[in-house]
């Protein structure tokens, strides 16, 4: 009997998860925001095989700042390496750092505003007071404050999960910086969903209050966070792009901005290189405006019937 | 000394909502009173027994079924089960046995079952959070029992379901089964019929009725409707403005209502009110008052067309006015006959409550 109801159930699912994809692909947005992320995604995913392993001054093929050109197509960066390699493997760094401080923020924000809105009372006045002070926090101040710090600490040469530590710094400041974000609409939210009769069943039928939180509110939050994680990526593309622009991106594990920071020094601004500053800049704008295009159909396709998507 | 024999019992209890007042309340330390949701309820229910809680919408019968289930925190008297006092219980874990014997069933089934839960997993709740179930086969077979008890058969067709693919009778059977799956001793039963097609209200009060017939279940039925509370109850306690004015055996209630507001009550339900009547009286005038404003002396004297001056300034305690049968107002004892006898209330017409 338990097997039949895995059956019934994933059924059951599958259809609701259907109807959802088709709602969500009904928004003209939602295809382009979607279609522009895959092919985004797939760069990141095998940048060796599409372009090759990363360029290095000491592995450079071409000219100096040579415009694009049949053999390469996004031209060369002062040095002479491949700005469509670059720019490939700059998607993956860049999009892994969006990504993990988008869950970095989305799980501290989430915690914090279910308790937050939950428990209520003086619980809720001193984390939203946490809250006030994270979500007014310039990240470009705090990335300042913390890099050498972190540096000094762990040593440059070092990896942390990975990552060198000036692009660990960066993900953790995204991160910190964004969570209040989601902290106040997962909060306000959670307001209104314990007041449901639901929530009052749940208590009587002897549920603990971490149970109702997770069992019961955090399911229902579903589509804000969805929603809004997608906006909170967008965000940390650009704080992402920012701050590497403004040197503290790593030079070994470009990102985009780091190579718009590079383009930027090499003066491709003033000498008309046009293709190293842009490839980069139209990159790091197109995957952000997708998360946007995106975030709207996801919010669009759950406010209005949010009571039938199960 | 509480009744032993009583499954719960409630002593003199209050629940006062406090009104926030305004800024200039604030600054002043000025209390801008309260909302007396339920102002003194004395009431008792047996073993098995059925008593219906019926009274005016905002006459408090929510908030008293809510103190019962420990949703709300009266602020005054106490409430006993089994005559321990549990009115200051507290956290999760200190309630669970409570939880397991006490459960309630909610006036809107669709808002008291999360939307994203199938009918197995909102079932499955209770039994699980109480621990009453030792292996997944254990907890299908209660679910499925449960199910089937609510009326849900053959319940495995339910197991997936979620609430909106659900009719309104069946989303309250849903709610009934979570509540009997765990073999409660007491359930509150907030409207549980209000809501749903006349058609298929016999039909969810035959579940509840046979849970009684079956398990020896206790049951407090709320409900505004007169008719219906004779129908199911045993005994039926009248609440006005937070407070019980009668309390009577069913039949008396119904048949040989003591208090004024009753006897309205009664008169204005055409089905019960072609019955011999003990006395007549004009149909009840204006609205019930809000319950932040309860009146002095009687609370029920500004709508009272028996009102006499002892009734603005003293309140009336509830005074035995037969064989189990309590009515909270002076004219049994000073003078009734005098106010029925007054010739304008024969004469008056009767409309509706
Ligand atoms: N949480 C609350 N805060 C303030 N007032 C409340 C609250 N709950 C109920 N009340 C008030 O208490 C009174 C009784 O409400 P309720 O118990 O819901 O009555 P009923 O169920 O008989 O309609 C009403 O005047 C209502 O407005
Ligand atoms: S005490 Fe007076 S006002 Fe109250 S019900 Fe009796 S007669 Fe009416
Ligand atoms: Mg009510």
């Amino acid at each position: 009997m338990s097997e039949s109801i895995v059956r019934y159930s994933s059924r059951s699912r599958a259809r609701a998860i259907k109807s959802f994809l088709s709602n969500l692909l009904g928004h003209a947005g939602a295809q382009l925001g979607l279609l522009c992320l895959v092919f985004f995604l797939v760069l990141s995913a095998v940048p060796n095989i599409l372009v090759g392993p990363l360029e290095t001054v000491a592995t450079a093929t071409g000219d100096f700042l040579v415009p694009p050109s049949s053999q390469h197509l996004l031209g060369t960066d002062e040095v002479g390496r491949d700005v469509l390699n670059l720019v490939v493997h700059g998607a993956r760094i860049s999009l892994t750092i969006a990504l993990l401080a988008t869950v970095i923020s989305l799980v501290v924000g989430t915690t914090v505003g279910i308790t937050a809105g939950y428990y209520g009372g003086r619980v809720d006045v001193w984390l939203m007071r946490l809250t006030d002070f994270f979500f007014v926090m310039p990240s470009f101040v705090l990335a300042l404050v913390i890099t050498p710090v972190v540096l000094e600490v762990m040593g440059r040469g070092r990896e942390i999960l990975g990552f060198r530590p000036s692009l660990f710094v960066i993900l953790v400041v995204i991160g910190i910086t964004s969570w209040a974000f989601v902290a106040r609409i997962v909060r306000s939210q959670t307001l209104s969903l314990k007041e449901r009769t639901f929530i009052d069943r749940a208590r009587v039928v002897g549920s603990s209050n971490l149970s109702i939180m997770v069992r019961h509110i955090l399911p229902n939050l579903v589509p804000q966070i969805a929603a809004n994680g997608a906006l909170v990526v967008a965000g940390a593309i650009y704080v992402e792009t920012s701050l590497s622009f403004l040197g503290l991106g790593d030079p070994l594990q470009p990102s985009w901005g780091t190579l718009l920071s590079l383009a930027q020094r090499a003066g491709a601004a003033s000498t008309g290189a046009w293709w190293y500053l842009g490839a980069p800049g139209l990159c790091a704008l197109a995957v952000s405006l997708s998360f946007v295009l995106v975030g709207n159909a996801l919010d669009d396709t759950f406010n209005p019937r949010q009571r039938v998507i199960p | 000394m509480p009744d032993t024999s009583d499954i719960l019992s409630l002593e003199s209890l209050k629940v006062h909502f406090p009104i926030q007042g305004g800024l200039f309340d604030r600054v002043l330390g000025r209390s801008a009173g309260a909302v007396r949701a339920a102002d003194g309820v004395d009431l008792n229910i047996g073993r098995g027994e059925i008593v219906a809680l019926v009274g005016e919408s905002g006459s408090g019968k929510t908030t008293v079924g809510r103190v019962i289930t420990k949703l709300a925190q009266p602020t005054g008297g106490r409430l006993l089960f089994e005559g321990r006092d549990m009115t200051s219980a507290k956290g999760f874990s200190a309630l669970r046995p409570y939880r397991r014997r006490v459960q309630m069933i909610f006036q809107d089934a669709y808002q008291a079952l999360n939307p994203r839960h199938t009918v197995f997993d909102s079932v499955a709740e209770p039994l699980r959070s109480l621990r009453l179930v030792k292996n997944h086969a254990q907890l299908t077979e209660r679910v499925s029992e449960a199910l089937s008890a609510a009326g849900l058969n053959p319940p495995g067709d339910f197991f997936a379901r979620f609430p909106h693919e659900l009719s309104g009778g069946q989303r309250q059977r849903v709610v009934i089964a979570g509540a009997l799956a765990v073999k409660p001793e007491l359930i509150v039963a907030d409207e549980p019929v209000s809501m749903l097609d006349v058609s298929i209200r016999a039909q969810i009060l035959q579940v509840l009725v046979d849970l009684r017939a079956k398990h020896n279940m206790a049951l407090l039925f709320i409900t505004h409707d007169l008719p219906l509370a004779w129908l199911i109850a045993d005994r039926i306690a009248v609440l006005y403005l937070g407070r019980l004015v009668e309390i009577g055996s069913a039949d008396d209630i119904t048949f040989n209502p003591r208090h004024p507001y009753t006897v309205a009550l009664r008169n204005a339900t055409p089905q019960i009110r072609s019955d011999a009547s003990r006395f007549e009286l004009p149909a009840l005038q204006g609205e019930v008052p809000s319950a932040a404003r309860v009146p002095k002396g009687c609370r029920f004297h500004p709508r009272c067309p028996l009102a006499f001056d002892r009734c603005k300034e003293e309140e009336p305690p509830a005074i035995e006015v037969g064989p189990q049968h309590m009515s909270a107002c002076w004219l049994p004892t000073s003078g009734a006959k005098a106010g029925l006898s007054t010739p304008n209330l024969k004469s008056a017409d009767h409309g509706s409550v």
